[in-house]
């Protein structure tokens, strides 16, 4: 396949661009297996090097694991008590959760600092650095702003020793077309030179500053280079990161750096070294989810760091419907039909959430606060029912979907799984089976007994 | 093939006021309607499944399922289709049950509507991880769908759940319909209609009950794109505060959790976090600012009381233009009143409040 070999010397000569600072990485390189693995190679020895943390397997060390062997059939042959077990794990993982709420920074706005240096032309990770991190990079923006309404995403580039602004902060939060049209356009995005970390920082912070004190700011760095060119000290740029809440997370792609480590753990952030592509992936959604405000106090170690809290005015709008008579927005001045009605100036918005362009109201849509609402108050764990002959009248069906519980009790599993298939809410003492205990926990946030 | 799972809300005080509203729709002859349009749906495919709960006072049971086993000794008769005959029977009986169960004595409590639906989304949830022993293994649920007939009022405690169990059924991509068989509009209601992609129906001619079943219900979702379906129109996304259950459409809320507040509060309740004094004397200035509706003209009164006041009236009014005009499209005269009247009239009536509502039980 001609190709599939060019594809491979290519990979080797932008390999062969970039020079090391290091002699080590050469040496270790020639060592290596093939020219075409030596990036990957590179990464492992750095990674050893650096922490022995990480206990996962990159994944070309990685030795088989016999999976299909860990699963143990029952007498009857049946996989039923593996697939019980797996849940019960699930069920205790769930039960050492915190019962109480935590506190969670819900309005959140991020700039995404992506790495458009050459090294981002490197082909470890198919098709080529660059193309999957737009890629990822889209579903994570469309993912974050489906869990964090409320928030706004920038997006700002490294490249050629300069930090380029691509995208502000979305004027209108909570629309992911806006910032996915930011990176759409590849052809504009063209890795070229050295990436500059500090510069790029100092932009981000720059586009941040503007913001209330409530509010978190916070810096999602894709880097892929294992240099940085700066202009002046990047410590000193730490520092005031750290003086202004700024919390920067970095994905790695390539090895750890020093520097990329200190800035996400003096700011309080999370920092990792994608293994693969699916590990990538996997270390960028870790971000989605709204950070608990508590790891951040801890890391810092004052209580002056975590965000001071704000009491703020919001309307909730009332949707026009499509067939209205057609009238002019204050937003882009066209006619149109649908639209929002703010409720303090009954001026007409096309979207929400937004600031009222009139009174300047802050206009959400009730759902978009409700959607955290199940951090808030978690439905209390189901106790699971050892046996049947503490129970006066046992009912014969959950109390959720109405499956007719099982008769017969099974073999003991485990802590945390009943052996009659019963799981009892605390409250209202109804039984549920185990598939309703898994949903009402994980998806519903509500006990249909108690019915709150 | 498609699933349907059918919400029920049977409050006899609230029924008892439907018999003796006018034009009456008493609780035999809805359920008589609703038994014909769900023989219709099981008519529709022999593999249509179907699942009927009430939600009465406290309780919120099973009425029927389709996966329920035939009873044995089921009326003879040689014109009458079975499934009919039993689905029929089922739920008649049950309701009876429940009814006679329920007892005069009782303080009459708000429906269950929340238990039912999130019993009817775990029995969705059922159907889609564990196929029937018929059906193949790699069945996959089409298009379930989830018929909520209400004729209870919004209660403001039941806010969060409503909105998790509908954030839930965006995940099991179940469809929600609502049709408000009796009372006023509820805006909780018609969220879940709105983000599930389902329609809500006020009904106007309560007497027709079964045309408009029929005619808006019957289909499943992917034929409701061929067909005029009644849309809604407008949706009021209020929501309902966490401190006095007032449902708002400006509010106060906490940037920590997002809790929302009627007023400016010092401390959350839900997260114990402090706000700033100066951000509270801000917005006690802002707040008489408000437009001129009965709530802020007296800022300094307990919020539920001229709500409560504003309701009686519009009430009144919005159910006797709905008797004059019986033959207008359904809410095309509430979007005239609202652009020409302002707001305090249209939005007005759907403010429900448990005081005025509760007082002729």
């Amino acid at each position: 396949m001609p190709p599939r070999r060019e594809l491979v010397i290519s990979a080797a000569d932008s390999d062969s661009d970039i020079s090391f600072p290091d002699d080590d990485y050469d040496a270790s390189r020639d060592k290596g297996k093939s020219k075409g693995k030596g990036r990957a190679e590179k990464k492992k020895v750095d990674k050893g090097k650096g922490k022995a943390k990480d206990s996962q397997a990159y994944t070309w060390e990685a030795s088989y694991t016999r999976s299909w062997e860990t699963v143990q059939e029952d007498e009857a042959g049946s996989l039923q008590t593996s697939v019980q077990e797996l849940m019960a794990r699930g069920r205790r993982k769930r039960l050492l959760a915190p019962a109480a709420a935590i506190r969670r920074t819900i309005i959140r706005h991020v700039i995404l600092l992506l790495d458009l240096s050459s090294a981002m032309l490197d082909r470890d990770m198919r098709p080529t650095r660059f193309d999957l991190m737009l890629q990822y990079a889209r579903e994570f923006i469309l993912e974050w702003f489906d869990q964090n309404p409320l928030g706004q995403i920038g997006v700002v580039g490294m490249r050629a020793g300069l930090g380029e602004r691509i995208g502000d902060l979305s004027g209108e939060s909570g629309n992911p077309q806006e910032v996915l049209s930011y990176i759409k356009e590849r052809h504009k995005l063209e890795p070229t030179g050295e990436p500059s970390l500090q510069n790029a920082i100092e932009m981000a912070k720059a586009s941040m500053s503007h913001l209330p004190t409530h509010s978190s700011r916070e810096i999602i760095i894709i880097f892929g280079s294992l240099t940085t060119c700066d202009p002046g000290n990047i410590h000193e740029t730490l520092e005031t990161c750290v003086k202004n809440k700024v919390r920067i997370s970095v994905v790695a792609l390539a090895a750890e750096m020093k520097i990329c480590r200190e800035l996400s753990d003096k700011t309080g952030g999370q920092f990792g070294v994608a293994m693969n592509e699916g590990h990538f992936k996997d270390l960028l959604f870790e971000l989605v989810p709204p950070p608990a405000q508590r790891a951040l106090t801890r890391t810092m170690g004052a209580p002056s760091a975590s965000l001071s809290a704000d009491l703020m005015m919001m309307g909730f709008p009332t949707r026009l419907p499509e067939a209205s008579a057609p009238t002019l927005c204050v937003c882009h001045a066209e006619l149109k039909s649908q639209g929002f009605l703010c409720p303090r100036c009954l001026a007409k918005v096309c979207d929400v959430p937004t600031d009222c362009h009139v009174c300047g109201l802050m206009i959400v849509s009730s759902p978009h606060l409700a959607r955290s609402y199940h951090h808030l108050f978690p439905v209390k764990p189901y106790d699971a029912v050892p046996n049947l002959e503490d129970i006066p009248q046992p009912s014969d069906a959950c109390h959720g979907c109405a499956k007719l519980f099982p008769m017969t009790t099974s073999i003991p599993i485990g802590e945390g799984v009943s052996v009659v298939g019963r799981y009892r809410c605390p409250d209202c003492r109804h039984d549920f089976c185990s598939d309703c205990d898994v949903f009402v926990h994980e998806v519903i946030h509500c006990c249909p007994g108690c019915g709150k | 093939m498609s699933h349907l799972s059918v919400v029920l809300d049977l409050p006899p005080a609230q029924w008892h006021r439907s018999a003796r509203h006018d034009p009456p729709l008493a609780l035999p002859d809805f359920l008589s309607h609703v038994l014909v349009f769900l023989n219709a749906h099981i008519a529709n495919n022999a593999e249509n499944s179907l699942a009927v709960f009430g939600a009465f006072p406290g309780t919120s049971p099973l009425l029927y399922s389709s996966a329920d086993p035939v009873p044995a000794r089921l009326p003879i008769d040689s014109n009458s289709y079975p499934s009919f005959v039993h689905l029929d029977h089922a739920v008649a009986r049950r309701v009876t049950a429940v009814l006679d169960s329920l007892g005069t004595d009782r303080a009459p409590e708000p429906s269950a509507l929340v238990g039912a639906i999130t019993k009817a989304l775990c029995y969705v949830n059922r159907l889609a991880i564990s196929p029937s022993s018929a059906a193949p293994a790699e069945h996959v649920l089409p298009d379930p769908r989830l018929l909520i007939l209400s004729v209870s009022p919004d209660l403001a405690t039941s806010y969060i759940p409503i909105m998790n169990s509908v954030f839930s059924a965006q995940k099991l991509k179940v469809t929600i319909d609502v049709c408000q068989v009796f009372g006023p509009d509820t805006v909780f209601l018609q969220q879940a209609a709105h983000l599930t992609g389902g329609s809500y129906i006020h009904l106007e001619r309560r007497d027709a009950l079964l045309q408009y079943l029929i005619m808006a219900f019957l289909p499943p979702p992917p034929i409701r794109k061929v067909l005029a379906v009644p849309t809604q129109d407008k949706v009021d996304f209020r929501a309902a505060c966490f401190c006095h259950k007032n449902i708002v459409d400006i509010g106060f809320v906490c940037s920590v959790c997002l809790s929302i507040f009627c007023q400016p509060v010092p401390v959350c309740s839900t997260c114990r976090t402090k706000f700033p004094i100066k951000t509270l004397q801000r917005l006690n200035q802002s707040r008489p600012l408000l437009p001129s509706t009965p709530r802020s003209t007296s800022p300094k009164s307990s919020p539920g009381t001229p709500a409560g006041a504003r309701t009686a009236p519009t009430n009144g009014a919005n159910l006797a233009r709905s008797i004059s005009t019986p033959n207008e499209l359904p809410h095309s005269s509430n979007i005239g009143s609202r652009n020409s009247n302002g707001r305090s009239h249209s939005m007005g009536g759907s403010v429900t409040n448990p005081g005025p509502s509760e007082a002729p039980r």
